[in-house]
């Protein structure tokens, strides 16, 4: 893994060593933020069906979803570089697009602050904007230890509603990540991933705050309602009051917004009569 | 004669599929692009582009709607029943099984995907057939292939439970069935594979008539019914097993297309199997032509559009007929 | 020759009729009489080599029938089972022309000519160009029957063996068809050298045409010989449980005619 980043360092730093790419496409909605985040949103010339924030990115052409995209649309971009999540595929489709000559990087996609920091300098690196990549990293790393000293310690259950049924976050998933670094303790620690959520469970689960995003209040059609579904109501943390809602992207995108998507976190889990939830 | 204005169609469909996509070609300089060796930078991407990408899938395209169809012209014969296709005797479920099996139980890389999604197909299809076997008769082969593919779908949900975000993703983007990713290596053994097998099918159309006269009457035109019967299993689970581990699920193709073929040629297998083996390569090109360039830049999955185009189709021509 | 000594035959382990010997010879034609559940259709299919046989001898020039492929058979015997059906629509002359599936060498020249010919004979012409599922019952069965005829006679040398097994061929034709289909088997028998088993339920359409009858009653056989000669009151009663007369054919003197009584 160690190498194959090193690998990709050493050809991002070669493609900023010849002249800044001007047309450049996204695989990935956090690449795309973070393109934009650097300015450079002009020389985006497509991205994919994931990239929704900021608004300016779903007016560019969509080269289909990241990990289903199509070769051909990609092509047909004419893109000097194709920047692209290491979760990007399928690999049948990677592999072309490397053949055609395409110049392609690929940056990781995890949710912990090293991925960030690596996918922020890869980009920025591969833009030809190395300094504006170094001082955005500096910047997130400074205001992330900032906010990390204070741990919120409050034992917390993240929800989401994608499909009608309530699902809550194990371990290894981008919600625990977010937790973790609130300080705050997932009851679902003991899960992998994202899972049903067993209504019961919840409940002896006792958890202090419920963690949720806006599409799932809007899918569950509308906070009392959520509050009122089997698992959330009877729980201390639906008695109290203290659910935080956030935007989807805010707090799952693990962008550049990372400082900002922590401090909104954290102000929703200690607030001590949530404002959130009114 | 029908069979000579199908190939032509087919002809036709495969250049303007070949020439038409995200990146236009213009449908006059194919020849030069596939022929000279003086070309421009321009020239250059349309060739890797047509070299690369688009001739292998409109190959695919055509090597898997052909096998799909005439399996299913076959199964619905030797099911006698309009409704019958490969799936019925779990190839299909039993691929995904692999597949699923392959991707969640973490298989390295995705090499595996293809062999896994053969093998649990073959498995899947022979465990049918043998409890099939046990009681005479058809209908406890259907049976069996009812409760195989109930069993195979139930584990699938299981994995899926177990199974991560990514791996989920990779799961629903497999049995959405998808022609993307065709190369060339994979065609040089699905295509004369597929042809070869193919032919030896065609070569079964005698059985297949005398089998929708019955199965008694099948007998007593000379043909042994269990032989048989293993024998066109076989064919079928060959032909489909490869090319459901190379495409994943791709639906409705191998349903519709012998019934729209039979409702205007008639069921005799003699012509009805060589046509339907090239009226279902022109309808997965057709299919595959329209995923690629109805949302350009971007695709839709060919699964999605089979039954899109397939179902109403299918209940306009039902319609029609009882009218 | 197809050749039953002391055969028992059953389904499913059950025997159903016991103790049956016949030969099919050429040239001549078996009548199978008895009473529903009699065992008719058991020994059809036994000697269409469906079922096997549970004791006995059952051969087919001298080998067991067992013992010989499908496709071995098909080619010296020809079987018309009851109701007839057709999963897809298939052209009628494709229908009858499965007929000559036993037979590769036939020329496809040779087919079409078959085919007329079995069409003619089945008086089935006139259908042809019909949809078969657009025909009536016994317009199918007469399909069907030209199918074997097909099979029966495709391909056929002089003195070549060939028997044929009807399963209750007139039942849903009428009156004309009934006389029709039985003058045409019995006079290919005659001129074909045919050896033809029919199931009938009709007794006085089965004394006109047959030469030989087989009475089957209780599990074995009641009477096998000549029409005249089995066709008695006795018979009559111990077969289908009726009483009945047997009295002279008003306009041929020389057959005989049942008249059940009650």
């Amino acid at each position: 893994m160690k190498s194959l980043l090193s690998v990709v360092f050493y050809l991002a730093s070669l493609t900023a060593l010849a002249a800044p790419p001007q047309r450049v496409v996204s695989l990935g909605g956090p690449l795309t933020e973070v393109i934009y985040a650097l300015n450079a949103g002009d020389r985006l010339v497509g991205d994919d069906a994931s990239s929704l924030y900021p608004p300016a990115a779903t007016k560019l052409p969509q080269v289909g979803y990241y990990r289903a995209f199509s070769v051909e649309g990609v092509v047909a971009l004419h893109p000097d570089l194709v920047l692209a999540s290491d979760q990007a595929g399928p690999p049948a489709a990677m592999a072309q697009l490397k053949q055609l000559g395409v110049k392609v990087v690929v940056l990781p996609a995890g949710a912990t602050l090293d991925a960030l920091e690596q996918r922020v300098h890869g980009v920025a690196t591969a833009l030809g904007l190395p300094d504006d990549g170094g001082k955005m990293v500096a910047t997130i790393r400074q205001q992330v230890t900032a906010l990390t000293a204070t741990p919120s310690n409050v034992r917390a259950l993240f929800v989401m509603n994608r499909s009608g049924k309530l699902e809550g976050a194990g371990k290894e998933s981008t919600a625990d990540a977010m937790l973790a670094l609130a300080g705050a303790r997932n009851v679902l620690a003991a899960q992998t991933g994202y899972k049903p959520l067993s209504a019961e469970a919840a409940l002896s689960l006792a958890p202090d705050a419920i963690v949720t995003t806006r599409m799932s209040i809007d899918a569950s059609g509308g906070l009392q309602r959520f509050l009122a579904l089997p698992g959330v109501a009877g729980t201390p943390a639906a008695r109290n009051g203290r659910v935080v809602v956030m935007d989807d992207l805010l707090l799952l995108g693990f962008g550049p917004r990372l400082p900002e998507a922590l401090k909104t976190l954290k102000a929703g889990l200690d607030a001590p009569s949530p404002a959130a939830a009114k | 004669m029908l069979l000579l204005a199908l190939l032509a169609c087919l002809l036709l469909l495969a250049l303007i599929a070949a020439a038409h996509g995200a990146v236009a070609i213009p449908l006059h300089a194919l020849p030069r692009l596939l022929l000279a060796h003086d070309l421009t930078e321009q020239e250059q991407l349309w060739r890797n582009v047509l070299v690369q990408i688009r001739l292998p899938r409109v190959a695919l395209a055509i090597v898997a709607g052909g096998g799909l169809t005439v399996t299913g012209t076959a199964m619905q014969a030797l099911f006698r029943n309009p409704l019958a296709e490969p799936g019925l005797i779990g190839i299909a479920s039993g691929g995904a099984l692999g597949a699923v099996a392959a991707i969640v139980l973490g298989a390295p890389g995705l090499f595996w995907l293809t062999p896994a999604a053969f093998i649990g197909s073959l498995a899947a299809t022979a465990l049918c057939y043998q409890l099939g076997q046990r009681r005479p008769g058809m209908s406890s082969l259907l049976l069996a292939g009812v409760a195989i593919n109930v069993i195979c779908g139930s584990i699938i949900g299981l994995f899926t439970y177990v199974a991560d975000d990514a791996q989920l993703r990779s799961l629903t983007f497999w049995n959405m069935g998808s022609l993307a990713g065709a190369t060339w290596t994979q065609l040089a053994f699905l295509g004369p594979w597929t042809l070869a097998l193919s032919l030896l099918l065609l070569r079964e159309w005698r059985a297949l008539n005398a089998l929708l006269l019955g199965e008694r009457e099948a007998q007593h035109l000379g043909f042994a019914l269990n032989p048989l019967r293993r024998r066109l299993i076989v064919l079928v689970a060959l032909i489909v097993g490869p090319l459901v581990a190379a495409t994943g699920v791709i639906g409705f193709v191998g349903l519709v297309v012998p019934h729209l073929v039979r409702l205007s040629l008639g069921a005799d297998h003699r012509w009805l199997l060589p046509n339907t083996l090239v009226a279902g390569a022109i309808a997965l090109s057709l299919a595959d032509w329209l995923a690629r360039v109805v949302v350009i830049p971007a695709e839709l999955p060919i699964g999605i559009v089979t039954s899109l185009i397939g179902g109403p189709f299918f209940l306009w021509i039902l319609t029609r007929r009882v009218a | 020759m197809l050749r039953a000594e002391n055969l028992c035959c059953g389904r499913h382990g059950v025997a159903v009729l016991r103790g049956v010997s016949l030969t099919l010879q050429p040239g001549q034609l078996l009548g199978v009489l008895g009473a529903n559940g009699a065992g008719k259709s058991t020994l059809l299919a036994t000697l269409a080599g469906e079922l096997p046989a549970m004791s006995g001898s059952l051969t087919l020039h001298n080998q067991p029938l067992s013992q010989m492929r499908p496709a071995a058979q098909a080619r010296c015997r020809g079987v018309l089972p009851q109701s007839p059906s057709l999963a897809f629509e298939l052209p009628v002359r494709a229908v009858v022309g499965t007929g000559a599936y036993p037979f590769p060498e036939v020329s496809p020249a040779q087919l079409e000519h078959l085919i007329d010919r079995a069409l003619v004979l089945a008086d089935a012409s006139h259908l042809a160009s019909r949809r078969y599922t657009a025909l009536s019952g016994g317009e199918q069965q007469r399909i069907q029957f030209a199918r074997v005829l097909t099979q029966v006679l495709a391909h056929r040398a002089a003195g070549d063996y060939r028997a044929l097994l009807l399963d209750e061929p007139t039942a849903s034709l009428d009156p004309k068809h009934q006389w029709l289909l039985l003058q045409t088997v019995a006079q290919l028998a005659r001129d074909e050298g045919l050896a033809v088993l029919v199931i009938l339920h009709d007794v006085n359409l089965a004394a006109q045409w047959c030469d030989q009858l087989l009475l089957l009653a209780g599990g074995s056989v009641v009477a096998h010989g000549p029409p005249d000669a089995v066709l008695t009151p006795a018979a009559m009663m111990s077969v289908y449980g009726m009483a009945a007369q047997v009295v002279m054919h008003p306009v041929d003197a020389r057959r005989r005619m049942v008249c059940f009584v009650g």
